[in-house]
């Protein structure tokens, strides 16, 4: 377990190092930077803001330079966001983010479990084909046209909910909504599968057999087998739903990360950029190592060697 | 129930608590007047601001010498109270007012504007509006610094800060004469590292030293000494305290816009005390920031909002009827248009193309919704660098196949004006010269001419722009009618907006989109632009004799005279053609019926300071706002 843990650790480093390295290696080849504008600053200036950010240096000193910085945990100061530097941007973003992450995520557990139960133990029925066929539009229908939709229905037409924002729960429900929708719809998908693939295993033959109610079947013995494909792909989804989503919070005006993901790359915040790229590694990272941590405790047969 | 299932409530309890309380820490008292102000600003900090959405804000904490009136945005006076100009109209003497406060209760001095207007020039400040203030004797020669420095200058030596010093600080200075200064033909040909390789003597009480603007990782040459940089001497440049409250500044030219610029809010002041104390970007921060206007900076949240708070300080503060202010930043236009209609928010600024269509037939017409001739212009960039644009007729082919009024029939739509001309014609004391209209015969005959007849043989042409719905459907249509006007082709390219800013300044395009506001009320706003390697010419147009016009026209003492030459400028600009002008923009703000002391005016700007909410104005007695008032 130990060994387990440390090898991932060392894992980890290699592979923010070897992102670090390829996003670097990007973001320098791409035209323009943080220097471009429609108000054009005069040559020498620019080679003054060159100079500043290190941008005139050879590029193995600007990597070492970087590389250096950021292992001491300064990620620099954001190059568009003159006011700001990466950490605050981060420090800022993070828990918008993670809030309606969360929120999302328990939405889309709650609504995707019991859909995929309910379907599994009725299967063939007329519940299992509505709420399969649901959950197909769901991962069909893109999160735009979700929140599109929601908006028209619950802002406009039945005016329940605010039109967008932060600050209250309420500003949060349709957001959370529409990007936990599409989770809900997986998550609803893999749980089907997984609890028809155990519910016709033998161990659970045997349980029913003991005489034990249909509900102590499906949710004791046959649900944590059945949550094992579910547990792998909530790892990966955690740290995108942690991390922001770019629409739901452009179309929401939620300040979270999301967008500052697009607006950096687009507006060559190398500084931005490169930060949000690697805690995005960092998280995504740990969910999966959660997640093979999980697979020890929720199935016996897996041992972490 | 077992331990698992204990843990796991409680995981979920937790989460939701923690959701809870990260919510309620974001929220906040309703604000008097919130508008939706579009991207985040990249800075409040006047010097490095550029866009619109910044201006707002720096136009609401700070306050230059003038300040732009709400109604029409001419200069009133602002910290200045009055001021004397003398006969030539070359120097300016500002009298500050007593009661011109910071936010921390100190008085706005001379000093201040001294100490701003230094930095806004300093080139390590990299402000691109730094040209704003080089009307200023020797202001541009001072910003541009080492490269423009001849024998003789004298100059002043920035030496490396102390250890210790914040990042707005300066280094100790050394003030001399330069002797002279080395580059070698080898170092010249690298832009970006020139100025780290040049070396200034500069004699310093009779004594020869030698000095080279290195950072300080990079080794120096033999003999010289670290300096930060070498500038033309402050003293000799136009700015002078002549005591706490009368300030002095000597213009190298009569330049009839030059109050317009003091109220401009790139030369507003800041607060050195507050800058040196806590570095840059630090003092930017509501804890820390001291500021002059009408109101102050209370919270600031990245890409949530900006609250604003009605200033106990300023001068003015009995005119200023809001309290608290919410700036939104919202990048999403129509996410702005669905807070404004559910009652969120009071202003939008740019509702969706889409949008506006409709609401330009509305019947009855809207009471929030009056679209006003606007100082920008929309227009396509001519590389006349690349072959076939180089030559003259074929530009001139190009501009004659371009029907304008198509293109604001279908693809604009809010009114917009089709623009023959560089210059807005709502310019005012201004009579714009339009280059020849849509007639597609004569562009025939003109291409034909250059040397393809019905557009055989012609290169294809591509018309690059960023990535933006509108930009593209006005590149579709100009690429259509040039096919059916002119039977040649083209493609169209579309860039993000860094790589088109990149692909525009390297002159790495043949037709680029591109559109202009004024940054004053004033022809040479526009047409300064196109001098021989501008900054933000971009099309490689260089015309010595257009350069003459322009700065004989910046000479010119008699108003009238200098609109004449202004005006053969852009004669020769719309005959030579490295531009196709498009249309000229109209605002396209909503502004809800109770929002008060908020006018249409030539550059959309709206400053805080004048607006109030009337709570009158559901009753039936109320008066339609300013806003909605007949646009001229």
């Amino acid at each position: 377990m130990i060994w387990f843990i440390v090898r991932r650790f060392l894992g980890l480093i290699l592979t923010l190092w070897a992102v670090f390295t390829v996003s670097f290696l990007l973001m320098h080849a791409v035209p323009g930077g943080p220097y471009s504008s429609e108000r054009n600053l005069p040559k020498e200036i620019e080679a003054n803001f060159k100079e500043k950010y290190e941008l005139n240096k050879p590029i193995y000193v600007q990597y070492w330079h970087k590389l250096r910085d950021i292992l001491h945990g300064d990620l620099g100061p954001a190059q568009r966001l003159l006011d700001f530097n990466v950490n605050q941007v981060i420090a800022q973003g993070l828990p918008v983010s993670a809030c309606l992450g969360i929120l999302a995520l328990t939405f889309a557990i709650s609504l995707g479990l019991s859909a995929g139960i309910v379907s599994a133990l009725y299967r063939g029925s007329p519940a299992d084909i509505v709420l399969m066929s649901l959950a197909t539009v769901g991962i069909a229908l893109p999160s735009f046209v979700i929140a599109g939709l929601s908006i028209m229905l619950f802002v406009f037409m039945i005016p329940i909910f605010p039109a967008a924002g932060w600050g209250t729960l309420r500003q949060l429900a349709l957001p959370a909504i529409c990007l936990g929708s599409v989770y809900a719809a997986e998550i609803a998908r893999i749980t089907r599968t997984g609890m028809l693939d155990a519910l016709s295993q033998d161990f659970v033959r045997t349980a029913r057999a003991k005489g034990l109610s249909q509900v102590a079947v499906a949710l004791r013995h046959a649900l944590p087998t059945a949550l094992l494909p579910v547990v792998s792909f909530l790892g990966p989804a955690v740290a995108g739903i942690l991390t922001g989503s770019v629409v739901v919070e452009r179309i929401f005006a939620i300040p979270g990360l999301g967008w500052h993901f697009v607006q950096a790359a687009l507006q060559r915040d190398l500084a931005v950029s490169m930060g949000l790229v690697l805690l995005y590694t960092l998280l995504l990272y740990l969910m999966n190592f959660l997640v093979d941590l999980s697979y020890g405790i929720l199935d016996p047969r897996v041992e972490l060697k | 129930m077992t331990a698992r299932t204990w843990f796991l409530a409680l995981v979920l309890v937790a989460g939701l608590a923690a959701v809870t309380w990260a919510v309620r820490r974001g929220q906040l008292s309703p604000a008097d007047f919130t508008f939706g102000n579009e991207s985040e600003v990249a800075s409040v900090d006047p010097a490095l601001t550029t866009g619109i959405p910044e201006a707002r804000i720096v136009y609401a904490l700070f306050e230059g010498l003038c300040r732009p009136r709400a109604d029409n945005n001419l200069p009133e006076p602002g910290v200045a109270e009055k001021w004397e100009i003398s006969e030539d109209g070359r120097i300016y003497t500002f009298h500050l007012r007593k009661d011109a406060l910071w936010s921390n209760g100190e008085p706005v001095t001379a000093h201040d504007f001294y100490y701003s207007l230094r930095r806004l020039l300093d080139p390590l400040t990299f402000s691109r509006y730094s040209y704003q203030a080089w009307y200023i004797v020797n202001a541009k020669k001072y910003t541009l610094g080492g490269g423009e420095l001849s024998p003789g200058d004298l100059v002043e030596v920035e030496l490396p800060l102390a250890a210790g010093a914040t990042n707005t600080m300066r280094g100790p200075l050394l003030r001399g004469k330069l002797v002279r200064s080395e580059l070698s033909e080898e170092e010249k040909k690298d832009e970006d590292t020139a100025g780290g390789n040049r070396v200034y003597v500069v004699a310093i009480d009779g004594k020869e030293r030698k000095f080279q603007a290195a950072s300080k990782d990079d080794p120096l040459k033999s003999g010289c000494e670290r300096a930060r940089q070498v500038l033309l001497d402050f003293h000799e440049v136009g700015i002078r305290v002549v005591d706490d409250r009368t300030l002095e500044m000597r213009l190298a030219n009569r330049t009839p816009y030059f109050l317009d610029l003091t109220a401009f809010h790139a030369l507003s002041p800041v607060n050195q005390k507050c800058l040196e104390k806590y570095g840059a970007p630090a003092w930017t921060q509501p804890e820390n920031i001291v500021t002059n206007g009408a109101f102050r900076l209370v919270t600031r949240r990245l890409r949530d909002r900006i609250r604003l708070e009605r200033s106990e300080n300023y001068w003015d503060r009995e005119h200023v009827r809001l309290n608290i202010v919410d700036a939104l930043s919202i990048d999403d236009r129509t996410t702005a248009l669905n807070l404004y209609m559910t009652g969120m928010i009071d202003w939008v600024t740019v509702p969706p193309a889409e949008v506006v269509r409709v609401f330009m037939k509305e019947q009855p017409k809207r009471n929030d919704f009056n679209p006003a001739p606007q100082l920008t212009t929309y227009y396509f960039l001519l590389n006349t660098t690349r072959p076939p644009l180089d030559d003259k007729r074929v530009r001139q082919a190009l501009s004659l196949a371009t029907d304008r009024e198509e293109i604001t029939r279908v693809a604009t739509g809010a009114g917009e004006v089709p623009a023959l001309s560089l210059v807005p014609s709502s310019m005012p004391h201004y009579q714009i010269q339009p280059c020849a209209p849509f007639n597609p015969e004569a562009a025939k005959k003109l291409l034909a001419e250059a040397g393809y007849p019905g557009g055989q043989g012609f290169p294809k042409l591509e018309i690059l722009y960023n990535t933006d719905q509108q930009h593209q459907a006005i590149a579709e249509l100009l690429r259509k009618q040039w096919q059916r006007n002119l039977g040649i082709t083209a493609s169209l390219r579309s860039e993000e907006w860094g790589s088109f800013q990149d692909s525009q300044q390297q002159l790495k395009y043949l037709v680029a989109r591109r559109a202009w506001v004024g940054d004053y009320v004033d022809p040479n706003t526009y047409l300064d632009m196109f001098v021989s390697g501008g900054e933000n010419n971009c099309t490689g147009f260089a015309n010595p004799q257009y350069d003459k016009l322009i700065a004989d026209a910046a000479k010119e003492p008699n108003k009238v005279k200098r609109i004449e030459i202004l005006q053969s400028a852009e004669r020769l600009l719309m005959d030579e053609m490295p531009i196709i002008p498009i249309y000229y923009y109209v605002s396209r703000n909503v502004v809800r019926p109770r929002v008060r002391g908020f006018y249409n005016n030539l550059q959309d700007l709206h400053p805080l300071n004048a607006i109030w909410i009337d709570p009158n104005v559901d009753k039936q007695a109320a008066v339609p706002n300013e806003f909605m008032e007949p646009v001229p």
